[in-house]
């Protein structure tokens, strides 16, 4: 898949260099590229399934939502446009292509709603049903609007009165130089998108969406979002062909049309907002080369068919991402010093934080951003608890609570339901039966998103990373839910705007000691590292309450040393509640410790009390052990 | 002696001064004059610049854009045309007599200029076709597109023509649209469509299947399907009192008929006129015979797709009726037509369709209406065509309708041979009539046609 | 129209298009269910197969050779896809399989286009099996009512092979867990092969199956994976059963809504496909814990 890279958060101002050398590029591609015999026509055919494929690219190459169903916003936008310019009269093109846009952007919003319920593969299918619901749609019971087979001609193009002078478009350059004015217009506002806060958080939501719901963002609200934008950006384009030819034809809402921007984006490259310009600009080249000067006839969908899968086979990124790792791959030598000294900073920060830690009195301190309510009682309650799977019963009747400020342990032999237990508290899981409640309020049936915004969230057993991004992405994609709320569409901001969002990444990557890595895929990082960014992810959150499931397996002794004054130092102001096989740290660590053994609560109480408990003594030994 | 040394030494010394002098001048003055003598074409161009006129003819060729299917379901179709687009401008290039006949002002080449063409696949997708014919308008200058197997194809190509101001010829389109509500002036056709061949059809069925009968329509959805079906209903029920025993409406591209071919067998239909054109016609009479459709009823096929009776078998085709826009065997009654086939078989060894037929007319009438206009300017050429000459064809004697550039010519009324009276492996159809079409056409603007302007 | 000998003619003729998509969309259901892998050039399968049946009944005239030979092609033409490609793509996402598969269809469909050109190629029935059978209330033809007896029997062979089979178990607990059955010693790679080329296989017989029915072209795939595709979601991907069962569905709400109006009765396909997606997403017969 293609490798996103999210825009650095840091620096103050946006560099616009992208930006810039595309409008270079648009200005000068006429006089350079009709010495290569590319007609003005050809050209700005290019650019309207670039602007389709923008969109398709925000879709599928940042957020990882394979749709087969563009088409369908593409021939709604575009026959909404032709019909209001040919059949009532209106005479304003650009208001056209703005109403194309609105009915592609409500079709969107009710496709979306439909497929989105559904992920991966299915998703893929639902957008093909849908595109083909369309399709006969358009051929036969509203024929009278979209002219059916016959298309809607006529359609006019725009002129443009600045009072003093009018400028009309005519086919050739001008035309050319109104299509990529909307290209630019639509590029620049996909930069953006990609840029901002939201454009984070699709990149996490394509490496891992359960850990983008589960850090406090609205997965599915997000994706209806992106969704609806495709559609606009594929509305957007329909207009623009129909007033490019003159003519909105019906195979715009074919199969066709959504199958060849799949294969073009993917040949360009996905993920890069410019690989479906360069995919188009491939596409129809080599169709119309192929055609006449290969003589190949009726073989050139052949061709272009083997070049596709063997792109997908070996070239996945594409052609411009072939072209970034080639850049990559001859810039690697000179900073291969670079990358030595890196590792050996890796290494001394592993041992170095060790002896950083022995230094370090104690790490600073982050308070939660939510203020613990002053209500009493406990600020985690649980009542007989029960989660049956089938025939097997993973919780029994627990009750369970946990006061405000509380280090509380979480203790038992394998199959206890301990993980069962944890995924109910959070809400990932429902109950069978039982209630839950947080600070007072009754959390039971509500969402992981919710309940992590109301400040109850977990670290996973199996480190649950946005593996493509850096550490710092990470973290920051975790700072954002809780800073930003749920869910919010601030498409046009730059993150640099979002309130105190570098001194929360900031310190959280202080915490956990990896500001010397921030900039390391979380992929490459050590194990032990990535169970503390593990850690990080749901402190970044500013939790109140914090649950940790076994936040010390698979480590090494001084790593575990460490990791305890870590949790030391982050359960000041905070409550934390830990499951772990490591009872001496366990036992050092917390207050108080439940013991759960076959679902049930089997004793609680200090750690001295759980260690002399004849019960649980039998339950971990065996009941020779007590006797 | 003297002056004859006189004489003999001026010729031997050269030129004298004032032949010197006068050949100067006459230099000086030709060599002002001769960049404009180079530069100036063979013909002035006496109009003003319009579409690609005069950029595509100013150079010793013209460029002509075909866009055919060669992918998809009408690809067979497109290949035959191709090949009839092929043979004509070869004929033309060398001035074939064939050709000649038609177009009797043709010596070789287009206006003494060498026919040169480029061949796009279309997908028989419109928005194809408009792309690849825009393309060869922008790169190519064409001054001439042509090509289509379907309606769609052909009103977005006359849409085309009209804004870009180049002609049009369309190829197989037989919607009554083509030069009705949707016709330009810049488009002309060529090939015969729904309302004179229903008018043509039906006192055939009438007189051969009776009068008072019951109809199963089978139509596909698109505005062809619709036209045509109107046509035959209106001429069969004005001529034979029939009536509609049921219309089944098929989505274009159906590869299932059976629901529908349940429902005609339920019907109590005595015929069944099958509307579908290209692989949904195929597709239907194949599985019309599978629930024994044909044994119990007449079929007809109101226009009849190239290359059907080869696909589905002469056995199926048996007494079936159909319009067609050319059969082969028309050669043993028109000369022009056994000419076509000759060269057609030689060179490409089967007998033409009357796609390639249409498409060969097509270019002859076109450079034809070329050299009567004497050049290439649009509306000179558009008069030309308008001002309806009668030609000869592979058909018979055909004319232009300036009114709705509509070619009027005769409908081919043809029957299915029985499979044991075929004389040879493709002798699928004997001719029944060749009907003049000019008293069965409609009124120029039945149809809603409105010519668009010349420039 | 609507009288009872038109609805029943329906319903029956249902019950013989549903057959074939059964068919059609078992065979997806396993691929997809066992190795996860969705097949977008299984229409592709069909059709090669009809054109492979095609080739072997002009050679030698036999109705059962060309059901054989088809078969045969198909099911190497799946084996060698599963090891040349496929298997490069089980650690990939999803979305590349789609793509990949999606491109070989396209690369198959103008193979056999530039073998074969664009006209359609057709079989006859086997003579014993040709002509109309009477049914009392309608007349319908006998090959199609052969037809649900030939899918009949191999939907019953398919189910036989993965319910009381060694090859089948192993073929179902990948379905569940195929790291694991890979843990166990198992050759998962081999097995997956085999899935891969029977499944494809059953396409392919369909096609073949199909061409007295339907002559055949070579776009004639892309319209039968839309419908596969909503038989398994209305069915249940994984399920054999509920691909069964929904390809008896999809048949019948074809037929019966080209009763009231042919132009909808897809659309009245993807709208039960979207009504059982919003109701009871994992299909009728589909496990729970697919997503």
């Amino acid at each position: 898949m293609a490798d996103v890279t999210v825009a650095p958060i840091a620096p103050a101002h946006r560099h616009l260099l992208a930006e810039l050398a595309t409008a270079v590029a648009l200005i000068a591609a006429p006089p350079l590229l009709s010495r290569l015999g590319f007609a003005p026509d050809t050209m700005s055919r290019i650019l309207v399934l670039g602007l389709f494929g923008i969109g398709f690219d925000l879709l599928f190459g940042y957020t990882g939502l394979l749709s087969f169903g563009q088409a369908a916003f593409f021939g709604t936008g575009g026959f909404t446009a032709a019909y209001l310019l040919t059949r009532t009269g209106m005479s304003s093109v650009m208001l056209s292509l703005a109403l194309g846009v609105l009915a592609a952007a409500l079709c969107g919003i009710g496709v979306g709603l439909i497929a989105l319920r559904r992920t991966g593969i299915y998703f893929a299918m639902i957008t093909v049903a849908i595109a083909q619901v369309f399709f006969f749609l358009e051929n036969s019971p509203l024929a009278d609007f979209t002219g059916g087979e016959n298309g809607l001609a006529g359609v006019p193009a725009p002129t443009f009165s600045l009072g003093f002078a009018t400028f009309p478009i005519h086919s050739g350059w001008s035309m050319y130089g109104f299509i990529a004015a909307c290209y630019f217009v639509g590029l620049l506002v996909a930069r953006r998108i990609v840029q901002s806060p939201i454009g984070c958080i699709l990149a996490a939501i394509r490496d891992n969406p359960l850990r983008a719901a589960a850090v406090g963002h609205d997965v599915h609200g997000y994706k209806l979002l992106i969704f609806v934008i495709a559609a606009a950006y594929s509305g957007l384009a329909g207009g623009l062909l129909g007033v490019l030819q003159g003519y909105m034809p019906p195979d715009a809402f074919s199969f066709d049309t959504s199958g060849q921007l799949v294969m073009q984006t993917v040949i360009g490259g996905a993920g890069t907002l410019y690989g479906p310009l360069v995919g188009a600009a491939v596409w129809l080249y080599l169709r119309d080369f192929l055609q006449e000067s290969a003589g190949l006839g009726a073989q050139w969908k052949l061709v272009l068919g083997v070049i596709f899968v063997l792109l997908v086979c070996f070239l996945r990124r594409g052609i411009i991402g072939g072209l970034k790792d080639l850049i990559i791959l001859i810039g690697r030598k000179p900073t291969g010093a670079a990358e030595r000294s890196d590792a050996g900073g890796a290494r001394s920060g592993e041992g170095g934080g060790v002896a950083a830690a022995v230094r370090r009195p104690d790490p600073p301190s982050m308070p939660p951003s939510r203020v613990p309510c002053g209500a009493p009682g406990p600020i985690l309650a649980a009542s007989a608890l029960t989660k049956r799977y089938g025939g097997l019963v993973a919780n029994n009747n627990i009750h369970f609570a946990v006061e405000p400020g509380e280090l509380r342990g979480v203790i038992g032999p394998n199959g206890a339901g301990k993980s069962t237990f944890f995924k109910m508290l959070t809400c990932e899981v429902a109950p069978t039966s039982g209630s839950i409640s947080f600070q007072g309020k009754e959390i039971t049936g509500m969402q992981v998103t919710d309940v992590c915004q109301l400040g109850l969230t977990k670290s996973y057993q199996v480190s649950q990373l946005f593996t493509r991004l850096t550490v710092r992405e990470n973290l920051t994609i975790a700072a954002l839910a809780s800073l930003r709320g749920k869910l919010r569409i601030d498409l046009l901001k730059s993150p640099a705007r979002v309130r105190s969002l570098h001194s929360r990444v900031d310190a959280t990557l202080e915490l956990i000691d990896l500001t010397g890595r921030c900039d390391v895929p979380a992929a490459a990082l050590a194990y032990g590292e990535k169970r503390r960014l593990e850690i990080g992810l749901a402190l970044a959150t500013a939790p109140t309450l914090l649950l940790l499931d076994e936040p010390l397996s698979g480590m090494s002794p001084m790593e575990r040393i460490e990791t305890v004054k870590l949790l030391r130092s982050i359960s000041r102001g905070r409550t934390l509640i830990i499951i772990d096989h490591d009872m001496d740290s366990l036992f050092e660590l917390t207050e108080r410790i439940t013991v759960l053994e076959r679902g049930c609560v089997l004793a609680e109480g200090t750690p001295q009390e759980i260690k002399n408990n004849p019960a649980v003594q039998a339950a971990y030994l065996g009941p020779e052990s007590v006797a | 002696m003297s002056y004859r040394k006189q004489h003999r030494s001026r010729s031997a010394r050269g030129v004298s001064r004032r032949e010197v002098l006068q050949m100067g001048a006459g230099w000086a003055v030709g060599g002002t004059l001769l960049p404009y003598a180079l530069a100036t074409p063979t013909r002035a161009a006496e109009h003003p610049e319009l579409g690609t006129y005069p950029a595509g003819s100013v150079g010793p060729s013209v460029f002509v854009g075909i866009s055919c299917p060669r992918t998809g379901p009408y690809a067979a179709v497109g290949e035959d045309e191709i090949k009839g687009y092929q043979l004509a401008i070869e004929h033309l290039n060398t001035g074939d007599p064939l050709l000649r006949k038609i177009s009797p002002r043709t010596t070789r080449g287009v206006l003494g200029k060498e026919v040169k063409y480029g061949i796009a696949d279309s997908e028989a997708n419109p928005n194809t076709a408009v792309q690849a014919q825009s393309r060869f308008i922008s790169e190519k200058k064409a001054v001439m597109m042509t090509g289509c197997a379907s309606s769609a194809v052909a009103v977005a190509l006359n849409k085309l023509a009209q804004r870009e101001k180049v002609i049009y010829l369309t190829c197989l389109a037989a919607s009554n649209d083509v030069t009705g509500k949707d016709c330009t002036r810049y488009g002309f056709r060529e090939g015969i469509y729904a309302y004179p061949t229903a008018q043509a059809l039906a006192p055939v069925l009438v007189s051969n299947i009776g009068r008072g009968k019951k109809i199963a329509f089978l139509t596909p959805d698109y505005t062809y399907g619709h036209t045509v079906r109107q046509s035959m209903e209106e001429a069969l029920k004005a001529q034979g009192g029939w009536s509609v025993a049921t219309n089944q409406v098929s989505p274009l591209g159906t590869t299932e008929f059976s629901s529908y071919l349940l429902n005609v067998a339920n019907s109590g239909a005595d015929v069944v006129i099958n509307i579908n054109f290209g692989r949904d016609a195929v597709l239907s009479i194949k599985q019309s015979a599978q629930f024994g459709i044909g044994d119990r009823m007449a079929l007809a096929i109101p226009i009849a797709t190239p290359f059907l009776a080869q696909e589905v078998g002469a056995d199926l085709m048996k007494g079936a009726y159909g319009g067609m826009g050319y059969w082969w065997t028309l050669e043993e009654t028109y000369p022009l037509a056994r000419m076509l086939n000759e060269a057609f078989r030689k060179k490409y060894n089967y007998n033409p369709e009357y796609g390639a037929h249409s498409a060969y007319l097509q270019v002859a009438m076109w450079a034809d209406a070329v050299e009567r206009a004497g050049s290439f300017y649009p509306p000179d050429v558009i008069k030309a065509y308008e001002a309806g000459a009668k030609l000869q064809s592979p058909v018979g004697e055909v004319y232009f309708r300036g009114a709705d550039h509509q070619l009027v010519r005769p409908v081919i009324i043809i029957k299915g041979k029985k499979p044991s009276a075929m004389r040879s492996s493709d002798d699928y159809y004997e001719v029944v009539k060749v009907v003049d079409a000019a008293p069965l056409m409609q009124k120029p603007d039945a149809f809603g046609c409105q010519l668009g302007s010349y420039d | 129209m609507l009288t009872w000998a038109t609805f029943w003619s329906q319903v029956f003729n249902g019950l013989a298009r549903g057959a074939l998509l059964a068919l059609i969309s078992s065979g997806l259901t396993v691929i997809y269910g066992t190795l996860g892998v969705l097949n977008l050039a299984h229409g592709a399968m069909f059709m090669i197969g009809g054109y492979a049946g095609y080739v072997a009944f002009t050679r030698t005239g036999s109705f059962i050779v060309a059901l054989i030979a088809g078969s045969g092609v198909v099911l190497a033409v799946g084996l060698v896809m599963e090891r040349l490609v496929i298997r490069r793509f089980y650690g990939r996402p999803h979305e590349d399989q789609i793509l990949v598969t999606f491109g070989l269809g396209i690369c198959f469909v103008e193979i056999i286009r530039f073998f074969f050109g664009s006209l359609s190629r057709s079989m006859p029935p086997p003579p014993r099996l040709a002509g109309i059978t009477s049914l009392g209330f309608m007349v319908y033809p006998t090959y199609r009512i052969a037809v649900v007896g030939i899918v009949a029997i191999s939907l019953l062979a398919i189910y036989l092979v993965l319910y009381r089979t060694r090859l089948g178990m192993i073929v179902r607990a990948g379905i569940e867990d195929s790291g694991m059955v890979a843990c166990l010693g198992i050759d998962v790679h081999r097995v997956f092969m085999i899935v891969f080329g029977i499944g494809s296989m059953a396409a392919g017989f369909a096609g073949i199956v199909n061409l007295p029915v339907a002559p055949i072209t070579p776009d004639m795939g892309d319209s039968i994976l839309v419908q596969a595709f909503v038989v398994i979601v209305i069915g249940g991907v994984g399920s054999y059963t509920g691909a069964v069962l929904g390809g008896l569905i999809a048949g019948e709400i074809l037929s019966i809504s080209s009763m009231i109006d042919p132009a909808y009765s897809y659309v009245a396909l993807f709208a039960v496909m979207t009504v059982v997606l919003m109701l009871r997403p994992r299909g009728l017969l589909g496990a729970e814990w697919r997503t």
